[in-house]
């Protein structure tokens, strides 16, 4: 089988398995699980073996110098002829990392949900809906079917959260949904007038970049385009909805958002807002790296005061979202990467956070750091990888933290404004507040005195082993081989930085 | 051999006089055949509608069956035919805690009444028959609301309806009566020349707008526009469940087809003045809908809330080029059919014996998870989330008002649909979240086969059509 279709067999994988899962019995979970752990398996080797010929095709390029995206393994037919909108799927390094992402997240979420009984069949029917939805963004070079899978992706939260979810789950899934799909609305529109103000008629992303859109059409649209995709990477003041949401839903569901779907906003940012209008990008972020140092700067210090894990890493999450928008707005070349870098990063590390605390709290029924103790004595296995995300979250060398945050700061000070540069030192400094909450936190769970009530506890069965094991490599991975992924990422960054650096200098 | 253009609607004559007749024979046999001989019917004047070819041939000098015309002939038979399968079961079983209907011949006859009203509202020239179409397509639905006899609130809404509808009437008159004033002529190409002529500034455009304003007066009661939308609530709650359907479907589609005919028809040449006042009735009717709808908990009442809304939306695209206009309309229609008679089916099964409240819904996804997720794909295809059917009919509604250069206005009518999407969902959280109350768990859900058919069958094609909307293309090609 070709390439091409192998590409869109990843996003159409789930939804096969979703459909074998209609014929499967109500009762019958083992089979459900079976079922999505073979496929999201498939998926994964399918994603690595992409990944292996997408190396070997880029191997030994020149850096791209022009300013369209060079698209591998692409396939464009044309779908709706009424508004001439295509199936144009590619990848470029950006796309196809994050599509690895996302196949280890969801292949680590099925071994995470393994114990879910109560309707099982529907939750893993979603699960594969949402996760379809994201690979569908992630290879998507037509404007339509990108929104279409965006919107996909956001859909079938409102039920997971809601219906699987713990604590205030209904209220958090509402204010989840309703905020992300608030944010589509602006995207809606935005598209819209990409497609019609451009006269060329139309989606494809590489041809609406290379088009001319006048300065105030830029000014108005910008906006709109950053906020309708930043409100997925809880960009301040939209934030709340993460802290809420995370916290909510069930395991499998929090790694997947917190760990691929927020990125899809810093990704859409990157690729649809800044890519196709340049000027007002250039004109913009000196304005919006005042929210995302907000962003950066106000997430540690809410998470300082939490006491529920999830609260923890919902927060953390923010922050870290905030650097994957600062690198996207000090518009240089190394910050770009480095943003492209923190979103896999971040999705690896807090996809590992979220499944370690769902197997805590299986276990110890609370997620308040301040009623555990001593668990690194009944399981160490949990506790280690738990430092381990958490050392990789407050970016120590090694980890995939450390190459993604530096490499972010290294960019931001390329720029030359002092704004940029404040804003840059207020990040920095936010690292500090990150070791504190984490390390506390880290202390607080595994160390000292064990309560009588956990003396029973038992360490990670093979299911989540496996879960935390595949994660594990890639925080590893990631941080000790940074150099293939930095290549990988070179030749998609380029044509959209070449774009930007076009609008100022024409 | 080609066959004539008016087959279907000569056709459709036939056949609404034949049910009457069999009305009037009202014995049991005829009774017994009505709905076979109805729905076999339809379904066959519908096939006919797709093979007949528009041709400019006029009829007593004012019919003839245009390619917009045919598409919503095909439109109607197709939302018709679904309210009759819809139908039979209400007939037979009852439904909404009530008992079965009775004289089916005749409410069939009735209800081709409508559906002939709808045709002659594509199919004429001159004002004064597009008058008497739209007349034909209301009067009956009169009866139809009423149909329980002894029923208090079905006689409640009947009457609101009537009131309210000859008022709308009124107005409709009144503005036609400008128009003709103005033109000196009933005929649609002799006020288009006038109104031209007064865009150029010949003559007042003082009269213009009243009629304009009474226009929209008017066919705003049918379409249930902002502020005349006050009667819906009342009855779609009051009205037997298959007649709120017709009355959300096929009612509904008569006047957008009407709005579409007269604004890219005689009204084309001012229709960049009334982009605004279109717009304006749009984001009304949306806003209001939409927050009407929040606190619903009879779920006919709160379909009556959603479809104001959803009138709102499809007003936006009637600001866009004629082509894309009408295309938009006419595919969201189609899909809006789909789901709407998709939803009305779920719930008349869930509230067959409890009423339909939002308290039947407890615990669907437990006691039939295939009802809960079809519900849920309903809900979804409404508030227009992809991958179903509604979301790309959302999409050529937007699209056409953003070819107009309504960008913010986009912008706009999508964040109202996010209001929208909080109601549906609240829908599903009945089916999915709140747990059932105690001892309710064990009744059964009783769904004949014709449903089966009619539910399988919508569901293909709410996700199909969300996926490749142009397999509806046979209809215009």
């Amino acid at each position: 089988m070709s390439s091409p279709l192998l590409l869109s067999a990843i996003w159409v994988v789930p939804l096969l398995a979703a459909f074998a899962t209609l014929f499967l019995k109500r009762d019958d979970h083992l089979a459900v699980k079976l079922v999505h752990a073979v496929c999201h398996g498939g998926n994964l080797l399918l994603a690595i073996s992409l990944l292996v010929s997408f190396l070997a095709e880029t191997e030994g390029a020149l850096p791209a110098s022009g300013t369209v995206t060079q698209l591998h393994f692409a396939m464009d037919r044309i779908w709706i002829p009424a508004l001439n909108i295509h199936y144009n799927v590619g990848v470029d390094g950006l796309s196809m990392l994050m599509i690895l992402l996302t196949a280890m997240i969801i292949f680590a979420g099925v071994f995470a949900s393994w114990g879910i009984r109560d309707r099982a069949r529907e939750f893993f029917i979603l699960l594969d809906l949402l996760v379809a939805g994201v690979y569908g963004t992630f290879m998507s070079f037509d404007l339509f079917a990108l929104f279409l899978f965006y919107e996909v992706a956001v859909l079938p939260m409102y039920l997971l959260i809601g219906v699987w979810g713990t604590g205030r789950k209904e209220y958090s899934a509402m204010k989840l949904t309703l905020m992300l799909v608030a944010g589509s609305a602006l995207l809606m529109g935005g598209i819209l007038a990409l497609y019609f103000g451009s006269h060329l008629q139309t989606f494809d992303l590489n041809v609406l970049s290379q088009y001319p859109f006048p300065r105030s059409f830029q000014r108005l649209f910008f906006p709109i385009l950053f906020f309708g995709f930043g409100v997925l990477s809880a960009i301040f003041p939209f934030h709340t909805w993460s802290p809420d949401g995370h916290a909510s839903a069930p395991t499998a569901v929090s790694m997947l958002h917190a760990g691929v779907l927020m990125k899809l906003g810093g990704y859409g940012i990157l690729r649809v807002a800044m890519y196709v209008l340049p000027e007002g990008a250039t004109e913009w972020f000196p304005w919006l790296i005042l929210p995302i140092a907000v962003n950066v700067a106000y997430g540690p210090f809410v998470a300082l005061r939490q006491r529920d894990l999830k609260y923890i890493t919902a927060y953390s999450s923010v922050s870290h979202l905030g650097l994957v928008l600062l690198g996207l707005a000090v518009c240089t070349f190394t910050g770009i990467k480095g943003s492209a870098m923190q979103m896999i990063s971040h999705g690896l590390l807090t996809g590992l956070f979220f499944a370690l605390i769902g197997m805590i709290y299986g276990r110890t029924h609370t997620r308040n750091v301040d009623e555990m103790g001593g668990l690194m004595k009944r399981m160490p296995f949990l506790g280690v990888s738990f430092v381990l995300a958490g050392f990789a979250g407050l970016g120590l060398p090694g980890l995939s933290g450390f190459v993604a945050e530096s490499t972010i700061f290294l960019g931001a000070f390329e720029n030359p404004s002092a704004v940029v540069r404040g804003c840059t030192v207020v990040a920095i400094l936010s690292i500090v507040t990150t070791a504190v909450y984490i390390l506390r936190a880290a202390n607080r769970m595994l160390h000292g005195p064990l309560p009588e009530r956990f003396g029973t506890l038992t360490d990670a069965v093979w299911n989540e082993r496996l879960a935390v094991i595949v994660l594990l490599i890639g925080l590893f991975g990631m941080g000790l081989f940074p150099g293939w992924i930095a290549d990988a990422l070179d030749g998609s960054v380029a044509p959209l930085f070449n774009n930007l650096v076009r609008a100022v200098v024409p | 051999m080609t066959l004539p253009s008016i087959l279907p609607d000569v056709a459709l004559l036939a056949l609404a006089a034949l049910l009457l007749l069999a009305g009037l024979a009202g014995n049991e046999k005829s009774e017994r055949l009505a709905f076979p001989a109805a729905i076999g019917g339809t379904a066959l004047l519908f096939l006919l509608s797709l093979l007949v070819q528009p041709s400019p041939e006029k009829f007593l000098g004012c019919w003839s069956v245009t390619p917009a015309g045919l598409h919503f002939r095909q439109l109607f038979l197709f939302a018709t035919l679904l309210v009759e399968a819809f139908a039979r079961s209400y007939f037979r079983r009852g439904g909404d805690g009530k008992g079965p209907l009775e004289r089916g011949s005749e409410f069939l006859a009735t209800l081709h009444l409508v559906l002939l009203g709808a045709f002659a509202v594509v199919s004429v020239d001159n004002l004064l028959a597009l008058f008497v179409g739209l007349e034909l397509a209301t009067i009956p639905l009169y009866c139809l609301v009423a149909w329980r006899a002894g029923d208090r609130r079905g006689g409640e809404a009947a009457v609101k309806y009537v009131v309210m509808g000859a008022g709308a009437s009124c107005f409709d008159l009144f503005s036609f009566s400008y128009l003709y004033g103005l033109a000196g002529s009933l005929d649609f190409g002799a006020v288009a020349t006038r109104v031209a002529s007064i865009q150029d500034g010949s003559g007042s455009s003082g009269l213009l707008r009243v009629a304009v304003a009474a226009l929209f007066a008017g066919v705003g009661f049918k379409l249930t526009i902002f502020p005349f939308q006050m009667w819906a609530p009342d009855v779609y709650e009051g009205a037997p469940t298959p007649v709120t359907l017709l009355l959300s479907v096929v009612s509904k589609s008569a006047a957008v087809a009407f709005l579409l005919v007269l604004m890219h028809g005689p009204l084309a040449p001012a229709l960049a003045k009334t982009q605004e006042l279109v717009l304006l009735l749009s984001a009304l009717t949306m806003t209001v809908g939409n927050l009407g709808a929040i606190h619903q908990r009879h779920l006919r009442r709160f379909m009556a809330y959603s479809s104001v809304a959803q009138a709102g939306f499809i007003l936006a695209a009637l600001v866009g080029p004629a082509d894309r206009a009408t295309g938009a309309a006419l595919f969201y229609l189609f899909v809006y059919a789909a789901t709407n008679t998709l939803a009305f089916a779920v719930f008349a099964v869930a509230g067959e014996e409890r009423g339909e409240t939002f308290e039947c819904l407890r615990g669907l996804s437990r006691r039939s998870p295939a009802l809960a997720g079809i519900l849920a794909v309903c809900m979804f295809s409404l508030a227009g989330i992809p991958p179903v059917a509604g979301f790309v009919g959302k999409f050529f509604l937007f699209s056409s008002a953003a070819s107009a250069g309504h960008y913010l206005f986009v912008v706009f009518a999508a964040l109202n649909g996010t209001l929208s999407l909080y109601y549906y969902l609240h829908v599903l959280r009945e089916a999915y979240i709140v747990p059932e109350e105690e001892g309710k768990e064990n009744g059964a859900l009783r769904v004949d086969p014709l449903q089966k058919v009619l539910l399988g069958c919508l569901l293909l094609a709410v996700v199909l059509l969300g996926l490749l909307p142009q397999l509806s293309d046979f209809l215009s090609r």
